[in-house]
């Protein structure tokens, strides 16, 4: 009920919801309309040229042409890239949150450490992980050479690619552990003392207890995962620059969009690998829902 | 007697390894600003035996960071102050139902982390509005309303409704009501919405790039590309400049973590 009032008063609460509604139609939810909308043209973003109606041409390129693999490599790299990055983050950020759940000494220290990147940003964690990856004798060079080997790393073709996905965990491992903490402190501890009493020990105390009752922070967290991945690509820019076979759906649209020089600008094309990179969030979003939320009833 | 998920001895060494991974890289990082260039050459991985300040004197001239540091307090101080002010007066009608379709418009903000990415058209969109190359038109895309809507929405249906008819009973309008009796009430989820969304726009690297090409408007990010790439890397000066530009984000970290870590939690946990 509102109580503030009648007539032109009850319209104090629109006028307090417009600001907000305005900037985001005008700079986020329009915008990400006519990213559709570009994509059946042919807009370079060099201003002074014009621009075309080109029907489905971009989305010709992009499925059926001799640019073709490229994308293809692309895509089937930015699913590589999500489906890791989802799967290692939940599961060591679950394991991470359950260890530093059980009240070890120092346990708010832990917290705040692995959370620490999360505040530093993808700039600064990934520049320091290109300073930790410096080829020249860097620590991870030395490590490798306990190990008898050597690697040019984020200049390597097969190396770069794996270093980018570990960066990426360890840079956004924080917030899901903190998720899951957050979860876990939901559930009384009653039930573990229950458990106990009927002889469930750490893993079966884990498989029926814990699991279960954390179904819908594994929904939370799995999901911005997965969305997150997809849509991500600020660690590709910092780490190889799309170099070394490293750029992922998100980066192709930046890069086609801003990376060159103005003749190559091709905003237009960009705007489909977008739309493409959108298709793909979608049915993993779907998917997954589907999946997680099912798990959540039967449990 | 409480069954321990995970064997002590084992969850220290889980942290072990944790923190291992964790405070190396940022000690390292520490170390390497702190060292000559000629002893970083010999060996960049021992522990700094000359320790001088100098890398740091050099990145913030080299980096033009008197600058930066000034563009970037502005960037994120304006936007993030904008952003905040604008979700929360957004917020809270939504989560008393105050307007019609409240559950609607709550998913429509929601949508936006779906969508297609939206940085063509909003590019051109600043141009359009001759805002490319301007401080307002980077602070204007950068007044994101999204993470801290969805918290402050979720914070403020734990406030119960009984205030809102008290204070109308007593002839509070509705505009007094949010301004000065509601924001302060929800303190803690401003405070972790304004730290979320100042750390993202902060080292919003990608924005800078495609927003401006007049280097007096560069953010601080932008001068750590100084050191690296082009023309070979300057490590010792990118470690002392990645330190001033992560130095900020420390102090309020040390200062607010709990805001920003129960925040967080609270946040994943009511929505």
């Amino acid at each position: 009920m509102y109580t503030f009032g009648r007539k032109w008063r009850k319209l104090a609460p629109y006028g307090f919801l417009l600001p907000a509604l305005l900037i985001y139609l005008l700079f986020a939810f329009g915008p990400s309309m006519f990213t559709i909308v570009y994509s059946f043209t042919d807009i370079s973003g060099v201003s002074g040229v014009g621009w075309h109606w080109i029907g489905l041409d971009n989305y010709q390129e992009l499925f059926h042409s001799a640019r073709t693999p490229v994308y293809v490599a692309s895509a089937k790299r930015t699913v590589v890239f999500s489906l890791s990055v989802t799967l290692l983050q939940t599961a060591i950020g679950l394991l991470l949150a359950i260890v530093i759940n059980s009240k070890l000494r120092g346990h708010l220290f832990y917290r705040s450490l692995v959370f620490m990147p999360v505040v530093l940003g993808v700039t600064v964690f990934g520049l320091i992980w290109t300073l930790m990856f410096n080829p020249m004798d860097g620590p991870m060079q030395k490590l490798w050479g306990l190990f008898g080997s050597s690697s040019t790393f984020l200049g390597s073709y097969t190396m770069a690619f794996p270093i980018v996905i570990f960066v990426q965990i360890w840079g956004a491992m924080g917030y899901t552990t903190v998720i899951f903490l957050a979860g876990l402190q939901t559930i009384p501890g009653e039930l573990y003392e229950a458990g106990y009493m009927d002889g469930a020990r750490s893993w079966s105390s884990f498989i029926h207890i814990t699991w279960p009752m954390l179904a819908p922070t594994v929904t939370v967290n799995v999901l911005l995962a997965i969305i997150g991945s997809l849509q991500t690509f600020d660690i590709v820019f910092v780490l190889t620059g799309g170099h070394f076979n490293t750029s992922i759906l998100g980066y192709e649209v930046y890069r086609s969009a801003f990376g060159g020089n103005a003749g190559n600008l091709r905003q237009g094309f960009a705007s489909s690998v977008a739309v493409l990179q959108f298709g793909i969030v979608l049915v993993a979003a779907v998917i997954a829902q589907f999946y997680l939320r099912r798990r959540e009833v039967q449990i | 007697m409480k069954a321990h998920l995970v064997p002590r001895p084992l969850g220290y060494l889980i942290m072990l390894l944790m923190v291992a991974m964790y405070l190396y890289p940022l000690l390292y990082l520490f170390n390497v600003s702190l060292k000559p260039d000629t002893e970083f050459a010999l060996d960049p991985v021992g522990w700094v035996r000359h320790i001088q300040f100098a890398n740091y004197a050099a990145a913030w001239q080299q980096g033009s960071f008197g600058t930066y540091i000034w563009n970037s307090l502005l960037y994120t101080a304006a936007a993030v102050a904008g952003s905040v002010l604008i979700s929360a007066m957004a917020a809270f009608p939504v989560s008393r139902g105050y307007v019609r379709w409240s559950g609607l418009v709550y998913i429509f903000f929601m949508m936006g982390i779906f969508l297609p990415n939206n940085m063509i058209p909003q590019w051109n969109l600043i141009h359009a509005l001759g805002l490319y190359n301007t401080r307002t038109g980077f602070i204007l895309v950068n007044m994101g309303v999204g993470l801290g809507f969805m918290l402050m929405t979720g914070y403020m249906k734990s406030i119960p409704r009984e205030l809102d008819e008290a204070a109308s009973m007593d002839g509070c309008t509705y505009s007094r009501f949010v301004l000065t009796l509601m924001l302060p009430l929800i303190k803690p989820v401003l405070a972790t919405s304004a730290i979320l969304q100042a750390i993202g726009v902060w080292n919003n690297i990608i924005g800078a790039n495609i927003y401006f090409s007049d280097q007096r408007l560069f953010p601080v990010v932008m001068g750590l590309y100084k050191f690296y790439g082009q023309f070979g890397n300057q490590w010792t000066l990118l470690a002392a400049a990645l330190v001033i530009v992560a130095s900020p984000l420390i102090v309020l970290y040390l200062f607010l973590q709990r805001y920003i870590i129960e925040g967080a939690m609270t946040g994943a946990v009511k929505s």
